[in-house]
């Protein structure tokens, strides 16, 4: 019996990492297909506005209905990107910028803004910006902004849309 | 036995009920978000690398590109106030009072964290919806037709689940969100 206490304490401690492991690794992993199935159906480093949410569009898992989504997947290998967030008028809105593991690296909505654009630019730490350009130092390459505009009622998307519009995100030009 | 024999089998018996476990504890719902209050269960430090292993995991699986709390909070529940599964093959009503935030919605999501199709396209009932008068004391109806001001389809006998999302909370219900009053869940009548 004594010959199996050492392979016991191999599995409970095998288990433990397993258990770890799996629990760390799903953002990344979810992020990484998310990323490729955003970047498939409306390209990298652009802007897409989509249009609202139904049960027969959803891109990603748990949308909000009332939310009118604004979404740029991103990868910064050959230069920064510029983000602009346009402000829409007494609406809450928000830029949020998530990394490749899902954490956030920015967020700032319009209570932040006093109802301002926001203008930043993604880069990682060896790149550099123009000068009086808000950086915002990303610790890959790869991720993803999303702007969020909360909607009274979906009959405003009209009116949501000639503002949210306005926002982009794009490579900086050196 | 040979001893390598052992630790091979050990080591992948280990492994095994690791990230077996893992993804069971993934599979309960948002139990493993760890903050219940009710039938309601949150997370804390969402979108950030403080948070736990198991929140951020569930996150990504569940709620991927949520915003932080500083932002919104989520609540999400897959039961009623007395802990039964929420069913398309019952009627319910969500009963609440003032929620200490900018603006709130209530969302019903079928078990994969998907809106549901159903012929008037209702997902959801947001606080604009709620008329002043309604704000401290509040009911959304839940089932296949309308039967009150506020209702949210549930088109078929599919298990569901809800989300509560808060916009812009206040300190206090981010620091309460263990126990401050959140909306019962009460189960009407269900069909066989």
């Amino acid at each position: 019996m004594s010959r199996w206490i050492g392979p016991v304490v191999v599995a409970v401690i095998a288990a433990v990492a397993a258990w770890y492991g799996t629990l760390a690794a799903t953002p990344t992993v979810i992020m990484d297909r998310a990323w490729m199935r955003l970047s498939e159906q409306a390209g990298y480093n652009k802007m897409t506005h989509t249009p609202l949410v139904t049960a027969e569009r959803q891109t990603i898992v748990r949308p909000s209905p009332d939310l009118a989504y604004s979404i740029c997947a991103f990868d910064l290998s050959k230069a920064p990107l510029e983000v602009m967030a346009n402000a829409v008028p007494d609406h809450y809105w928000s830029l949020t910028v998530f990394d490749s593991v899902t954490d956030v690296a920015f967020v700032e909505s319009d209570r932040d803004s006093k109802g301002r654009p926001i203008r930043i630019a993604l880069a990682t730490a060896d790149q550099t910006v123009p000068r009086g350009v808000r950086k915002i130092v990303m610790p890959d390459g790869k991720g993803v902004a999303l702007i969020r505009v909360l909607l009274n009622n979906r009959a405003e998307i009209g009116a949501v849309d000639a503002y949210r519009k306005q926002s982009f995100c794009r490579p900086l030009e050196g | 036995m040979r001893t390598g024999i052992r630790y091979g089998i050990m080591l992948a018996v280990g492994l095994a009920l690791g990230s077996g476990a893992a993804a069971l504890q993934l599979k309960q719902s948002f139990a493993a978000m760890g903050i219940e209050n009710g039938p309601w269960r949150t997370g804390e430090k969402v979108g950030t690398a403080d948070a736990s292993v198991a929140t951020r995991a569930t996150v990504a699986l569940r709620g991927l590109l949520a915003l932080p709390e500083r932002e919104a909070i989520y609540f999400n529940a897959a039961t009623d106030s007395q802990g039964r599964e929420l069913s398309g093959k019952c009627r319910y009503r969500v009963a609440g009072g003032a929620i200490d935030a900018r603006w709130w919605s209530l969302t019903l999501y079928d078990k994969a964290g998907y809106l549901i199709p159903n012929p008037a396209s209702v997902y959801s009932v947001g606080s604009a919806a709620i008329p002043p008068a309604e704000k401290a004391n509040w009911t959304v109806d839940i089932g296949r037709r309308r039967t009150g001001a506020h209702w949210i389809a549930i088109p078929d006998d599919q298990p569901f689940e809800l989300t509560l999302r808060a916009y812009h909370p206040s300190r206090d219900l981010l620091a309460k969100r263990g126990s401050v009053p959140m909306p019962r869940i009460e189960r009407g009548e269900c069909r066989a």
